[in-house]
Parts: C-alpha cells; sequence; structure tokens
C-alpha cells in the first residue's frame, strides 16, 4: 500500500540526505586532508616518572622569530607555566603532558582545544590570527577534581610593531 | 485474546515509578546546577553549594537521568508493551532476576555518589578513581538489564517461530531495535569496567587514560541511541495511531531501524577528536560513519512529518493549516511532538558537534550542554513522561488527575529547553566551558562578559525546565493516589486491520547485526591497533 506519490517524494528526500552528507564529509576531508587543518591528533608515550626526572621541560622556546614551541605541564590543579608570552607569532607547537589524570588545555575564542591525557605527550600546530594581541584565557576544560575550577592560566601575546610605538 | 500479563505489569509498575523518583532527584541537582554555575547570580546562601557538592550532583544528575532512567523505564515500557503487541508473556523467574540486579546495582551505585566518594562525573574518566561500588554497581544495573534483554529475544523468537511469514509488529520492531543497540552498546562497557575500573579502584591498578577513554566512548555513543530509539518507536506507533492513519511510509521507518542498527556503535571516535594519540584517518572515518547514522533520523523526521501532514489533512486541514488540526490538546500527543520537534533542532546541532574541525569550537563547551538537553533531557522529561501519562491508566488503573496540568507540562519544557538551549549554545560558541562551577571567580584574565548573560539567561530557562520537571512528578504522584481519566491508549488495537507489511531482507536481524559487527571491526580494529601497537602507557589511579 505504498502511494505512488509517496515514493517520488521518499526518493526526493533520500537524495537531498545523501547529498547534503556528501558536502559535508567532502569539505571536512579537505580542510583535513589537503589544507592540513586537523585536530591534536599525534601523542607519545612518556611515563610520569620520565617528567619528574626533568625529561620534559616546561616552558617557552622561541625557535626562529615567530615560531614557538610551548611545553605546558598540567598537575592538578595548575598548568606550568601559568603564564606564556609570544611576540609576532606566527606558529606555535604545543607540546602538553600531564602528572596526574586527564586534563584539557583551551584558550577560549581560538582553535586551541585539546585534551591532555597522563602518559602521553600530545603535539598540537596554532597558526595564530595575523595581528592577534591581548591577555588570554586558557583553562582546563575537562573534569580533573575538586580544583578543576581554579585550573587556568594566561598567554600574553604582543606585537613588536605595537610595542615599538607604545 | 487479551492474556494476562501481571507478572509484566508489575515490573512495570515497579521501574516506572523508580523513574519519575529519579527524575525527581536528578531534577532538583539540575536545578542547583543551572542556579549555582551562573556567573554573578547572587544566591541564598542556604542554595550555594561547594564544589564537592556540586561534582557529586553533578556526577548524580548524569547517572540517574542518563543512565538510570533510560534502563529502568525502557525495560518497563517493553516489559508493558511487547507482550500485549505479540501476545506472549515474557518469562516470569527473568524478569524477577533481572529487577532484582538492577535493583541492587542501582542501589549500590546511587550509595557510592551520594555518599560523596565517587564524583567522577558520569564519564569517569580513568585514572580518576571513584569508589569500588560505583563501577560494581554500574555493573550489575547493565547486567540485570540484559537478563531483560535476553527475556524479550528469547519471547521475541518465539513469536517469530509460530508466526512464520509475517512481519513484525513496528512497535516491536523498534523495541527489538533498543535493545540490539543496547547490547552492542554495553559490551564494550562491560570490557572496561572489568579490565580497567574495578582492578583500578579495587587494587589501585594502573591504566592507560586514552585506552579506558576509548572503551568508554565505545559505549557512551551507542548509549544515545539507546536513549533515542524507544521514542522513536512511539512516534512511529502512536502518532499514526491517534491521528487514525498509517505511518506514511512503513518500509522506510524500518530501514531507519536497521540503519541505527549498523551505524549507532562504530561512531565513539567523535567524542575523541581532539584527543591526542588517535590518528587523523580514524577520527575521520568514524566521522563519515557518524553522517551515515544521522541519516536515519533525517528519514525518520521526513516520514513522521509526512504522517503528521497526513493526519492533519483526514482531519480536514489544508495545505498549511493541518499543522494547526493536529491533536495538540492532548498531553500524549502533545508530548510526542514537542519532543520531535526540540530533537530535530538539537540532532541538528548535533552534526557541528561531529564536524572533524568544527568541534575544536565546542569541544566540552556548554555548547555541548545545550546540544544534549535538547536531545536527550527531553526525550526523558517529556517523551518518556508522556508515555507515563498514558500508562497511568493502562497500566496503573488510575488515570491523569490534572490532564489540564500534564498537558501544560511539554509546552513548559519548550519555552525552557529553548531559552536553556540557546543561551548554553552561544556561550559555547564563545567558549564557555562545561562542568565548571567558579567560571566567574577562578583566576587568570576576566571571562569574556558574552559567558556571564549568556549563562544567566540560562539559569532562567533551567529554572523554568525544573517547574516543568516537577509538574510532571506532581502529576503522576497525585494521580497515582487520587486516579483520573484515560488521555490516550498505547496498548495496540483489539482488532488491526491490517497486518504489518512483510519484506524478507528487513525481517532478517542475523544479517543486519552481522553488517553491523563487520562495521565495528572496520571502525575500531585500526583504534586499538594503533593503541596498543604502540605500547600502552599506565599511569596510577587519583581519588577524587
Ligand atoms: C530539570 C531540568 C534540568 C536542568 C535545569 C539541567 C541542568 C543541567 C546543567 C546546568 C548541566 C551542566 C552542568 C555543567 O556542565 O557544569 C547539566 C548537565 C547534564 N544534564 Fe541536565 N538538566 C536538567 C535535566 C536533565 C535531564 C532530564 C537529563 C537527561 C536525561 C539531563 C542530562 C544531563 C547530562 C547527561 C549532563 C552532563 C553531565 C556531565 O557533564 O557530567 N539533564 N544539566
Ligand atoms: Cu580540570
Ligand atoms: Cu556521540
Amino acid at each position: 500500500m505504498e502511494h505512488e506519490e509517496g515514493s517520488t517524494l521518499e526518493f526526493v528526500w533520500i537524495t537531498i540526505v545523501a547529498a547534503v552528507i556528501a558536502g559535508l564529509a567532502a569539505s571536512m576531508a579537505y580542510y583535513g586532508f589537503a589544507k592540513g587543518f586537523n585536530p591534536v591528533c599525534n601523542a607519545t608515550p612518556i611515563s610520569i616518572e620520565d617528567i619528574e626526572a626533568g625529561r620534559f621541560e616546561p616552558g617557552v622556546e622561541e625557535i626562529a622569530p615567530g615560531i614557538y614551541r610551548v611545553n605546558i605541564v598540567a598537575r592538578q590543579f595548575s598548568f606550568e607555566p601559568s603564564e606564556i608570552v609570544l611576540v609576532d607569532p606566527k606558529r606555535v607547537e604545543f607540546r602538553v603532558v600531564s602528572m596526574d589524570v586527564i586534563h584539557g588545555f583551551q584558550i577560549p575564542g581560538t582553535s586551541v582545544n585539546s585534551m591532555v591525557l597522563p602518559g602521553y605527550i600530545g603535539v598540537f600546530v596554532w597558526e595564530p590570527p595575523e595581528g592577534i594581541e591581548g591577555e588570554f584565557l586558557i583553562l582546563c576544560n575537562e573534569y580533573c577534581g575538586l580544583g578543576h575550577d581554579y585550573m587556568r592560566a594566561v598567554v600574553k601575546i604582543s606585537s613588536s610593531s605595537s610595542l615599538l610605538e607604545g | 485474546m487479551t492474556g494476562s500479563y501481571g507478572v509484566e505489569d508489575r515490573f512495570a509498575r515497579i521501574t516506572i515509578t523508580f523513574s519519575v523518583l529519579l527524575l525527581l532527584l536528578g531534577g532538583i541537582f539540575g536545578l542547583a546546577q543551572v542556579i549555582n554555575r551562573a556567573p554573578y547570580f547572587e544566591l541564598p546562601s542556604f542554595l550555594e553549594v561547594s564544589p564537592k557538592t556540586y561534582y557529586t550532583f553533578l556526577t548524580g544528575h548524569g547517572v540517574f537521568l542518563a543512565v538510570a532512567i533510560p534502563i529502568f523505564w525502557i525495560t518497563g515500557f517493553t516489559a508493558y508493551l511487547a507482550p500485549r503487541v505479540l501476545g506472549k508473556n515474557l518469562r516470569g523467574g527473568l524478569l524477577r532476576l533481572s529487577l532484582l540486579m538492577m535493583f541492587a546495582g542501582a542501589i549500590m551505585a546511587a550509595a557510592a555518589i551520594l555518599s560523596g566518594r565517587s564524583a567522577v562525573l558520569y564519564t569517569f574518566y580513568a585514572p580518576l578513581k571513584a569508589h569500588p561500588l560505583f563501577y560494581l554497581g554500574a555493573a550489575l544495573l547493565v547486567l540485570g538489564s540484559w537478563v531483560f534483554a535476553a527475556a524479550f529475544f528469547l519471547q521475541y523468537l518465539e513469536w517469530r517461530r509460530e508466526n512464520r511469514g509475517r512481519g513484525t509488529p513496528i512497535a516491536v520492531y523498534g523495541l527489538l531495535t533498543t535493545f540490539i543497540v543496547w547490547i552492542e552498546a554495553t559490551v564494550p562497557l562491560v570490557i572496561d569496567v572489568l579490565k580497567n575500573l574495578l582492578p583500578m579502584s579495587l587494587f589501585g591498578a594502573k591504566v592507560d587514560a586514552l585506552e579506558a577513554r576509548t572503551w568508554f566512548w565505545f559505549f557512551g555513543h551507542p548509549l544515545v541511541y539507546f536513549w533515542l530509539l524507544p521514542i522513536v518507536t512511539l512516534w512511529y506507533y502512536m502518532i499514526p495511531k491517534m491521528l487514525g492513519v498509517r505511518i506514511f511510509s512503513e518500509k522506510m521507518a524500518r530501514v531507519a531501524f536497521i540503519m541505527f542498527i549498523i551505524a549507532s556503535t562504530p561512531v565513539g571516535l567523535h567524542h575523541q577528536l581532539v584527543d591526542p594519540g588517535v590518528s587523523a584517518v580514524y577520527k575521520y572515518l568514524q566521522v563519515l560513519l557518524t553522517l551515515v547514522v544521522a541519516s536515519p533520523s533525517l528519514l525518520t523526521a521526513f516520514n513522521i512529518l509526512a504522517t503528521m501532514e497526513m493526519g492533519g489533512k483526514a482531519r480536514g486541514g489544508g495545505a498549511l493549516s493541518w499543522i494547526l488540526k493536529q491533536p495538540w490538546g492532548n498531553p500524549v500527543y502533545a508530548g510526542l511532538a514537542v519532543t520531535f520537534i526540540v530533537f530535530g533542532i538539537g540532532g541538528l546541532t548535533g552534526i557541528i558537534n561531529a564536524g572533524y574541525q568544527l568541534n575544536l569550537l565546542v569541544h566540552n563547551t556548554t555548547w555541548i550542554v545545550g546540544h544534549f538537553h535538547m536531545t536527550v533531557a527531553t526525550i526523558v522529561a517529556v517523551g518518556y513522561i508522556a508515555a507515563t501519562y498514558s500508562l497511568l491508566a493502562e497500566l496503573f488503573g488510575k488515570g491523569v488527575k490534572w490532564p489540564r496540568l500534564a498537558l501544560a507540562q511539554p509546552y513548559l519544557w519548550l519555552v525552557g529547553i529553548l531559552i536553556f538551549s540557546f543561551s548554553y549554545y552561544i556561550a559555547g560558541m564563545e567558549g564557555a566551558p562545561r562542568r565548571m562551577l567558579n567560571i566567574e571567580g577562578a583566576g587568570g584574565p576576566p571571562i569574556p562578559s558574552e559567558w556571564i548573560y549568556t549563562l544567566q539567561l540560562g539559569a532562567v530557562g533551567g529554572i523554568v525546565m525544573s517547574a516543568s520537571g516537577a509538574l510532571a512528578v506532581l502529576v503522576f504522584f497525585y494521580s497515582l493516589l487520587r486516579g483520573g481519566i484515560a488521555v490516550a491508549r498505547i496498548a495496540p488495537n483489539p482488532h488491526p486491520e491490517e497486518g504489518d507489511p512483510y519484506h524478507p531482507l528487513l525481517e532478517n536481524w542475523r544479517l543486519w547485526i552481522a553488517v553491523a559487527i563487520v562495521l565495528i571491526l572496520v571502525a575500531y580494529i585500526p583504534t586499538f591497533y594503533e593503541l596498543y601497537s604502540r605500547g600502552l602507557a599506565p599511569v596510577s589511579p587519583v581519588g577524587v
């Protein structure tokens, strides 16, 4: 008892659904694999003992002008370093580890958003928008215990041109 | 042929009453959360909570509302409906065993949570550690639901042997799908509990955080479909029944259910898109499958809308006025329709969450909270409750005492959820984190001002939602005491006009379960291979 008219409508609807899905899939693949815009994916195992023994040094390092490597150690309930200073950043490689449980590392308002898993060094790259300046909140965005709310840090970004003017 | 279903009905009365009690408890937690986490909301001191209380409440809110209620309510609803549709009893012994296990499990888990020693939230990410009773209770609850599922499957297989060549009635078709998906979901959960979580909590054994997370989300996504599928079943079964028409396309409905079976599980990585240690290709593969599992929802949206249109026109509606001709004044219909509308909006925002790159902007923000209150919370607080209003007469023998209040309840929720979720969506797009009590006073640079008014507005919406939830609880218990009138009838009509269509391919459960297993293997073998071949990185547990 399928209706004639029903079948055409059904077909049209199924085609629309399939087309939308194919479009979404294609655009995600394009940005991910052609443009290389992927969320954090790389990780190398590292034990907490190794971090304690100094095999992972927290800190900010400018490898070339505007090219940074930032090592972050997260623990209940703080980040080290708790203040990151960047001048004219073009490419920032974050490497994040945890000393205890799962934490998050997020700079709200940017695309920096990663889980921090104990046992692994998570590595991801951020290319800040050009001309970005100011103080940005860093927060832990995965519940990690009763002090979770207080687990914050700051990234201070300045541009050398405005420093000269100032 | 009205059989006697005393054992089934007693089971259903107990589990459904218990679900409503859990809604009361979980709803109180929800209200406390939403007002406490709104920044700069001046609360009288007796309403203010400490972080310990907040996260204990939040754990209870997630576990009671999103895990325990669905298990209890769905088993009860199935125990009521399946025997009446199939005309066969469920095995009483299995029902009793299942009830015993589920209650023992729920009480153990509740004790572990309410004692304040298991504030690990309902995702219990290792190596954060809860009291052992938390995991034992959860496992027992789930195993009890397996016993129920076994009773249901046995009943169905018997019916099938006796009714060769007949199509499975749509209500049972949907409920079978629900329980098949539930088994798919809970196998990985049980593995995680036995392999990782119990040893961790009992003996302090080390665990790999990424591995435990992967098992958890292997469970966590099909869990979502377990919540949803009984409501999809009710849409397909009750909406045409109440409108006096047939489903627009019965075949498409069945195809949708089959797609839920094959695609609801191999997608858990879409919750781990920002996890280090899972390759981009594997994440992308499961994002693709996520888009596939979005399609049965879209098919359902179309099919139900078309059915509503047919029904509205049959009731004298025109090109657009069929919308007005729906039985909006019936609390059961109103509840199912509100769930349908709200779920439609919430479901669309899910496509953003699954956006492989867009996820970066919303992961662990209040956007997600907006999303799952439009989906699961609405399913529970409006969908399950709508069906429960009907059961007040046919199962409890009481009827609804205040049908007008019962009718107001879904609409009040609609108002509340729109305010709440859209506020939380906007806050989330501005990066406001979920799972956070003291968002404003926690150090670092000042929070963006957008977070303040959106989360405050969210609290207003949350208060309205809580009022709606309170109404549901009140109507339910007052009706039990006083009795009232029947508002709808879920049990099948005694003389179905036409038999159910028989499509051999769509009745071939074995085939579709096999396809589901193959897809699960394709999606998860690479991920686990990557994890184990790299070598696990176990760490010691940490108590809360
Ligand atoms: C009575 C009205 C309700 C209100 C006011 C409410 C409020 C909230 C709020 C504010 C949060 C987020 C807390 C945070 O992230 O810090 C939350 C989380 C949650 N809610 Fe509700 N809720 C309600 C009903 C429900 C219902 C009926 C369900 C489901 C069946 C539900 C399921 C959840 C889940 C699963 C979470 C996530 C818990 C977590 O992050 O661990 N809620 N709720
Ligand atoms: Cu945290
Ligand atoms: Cu999911």
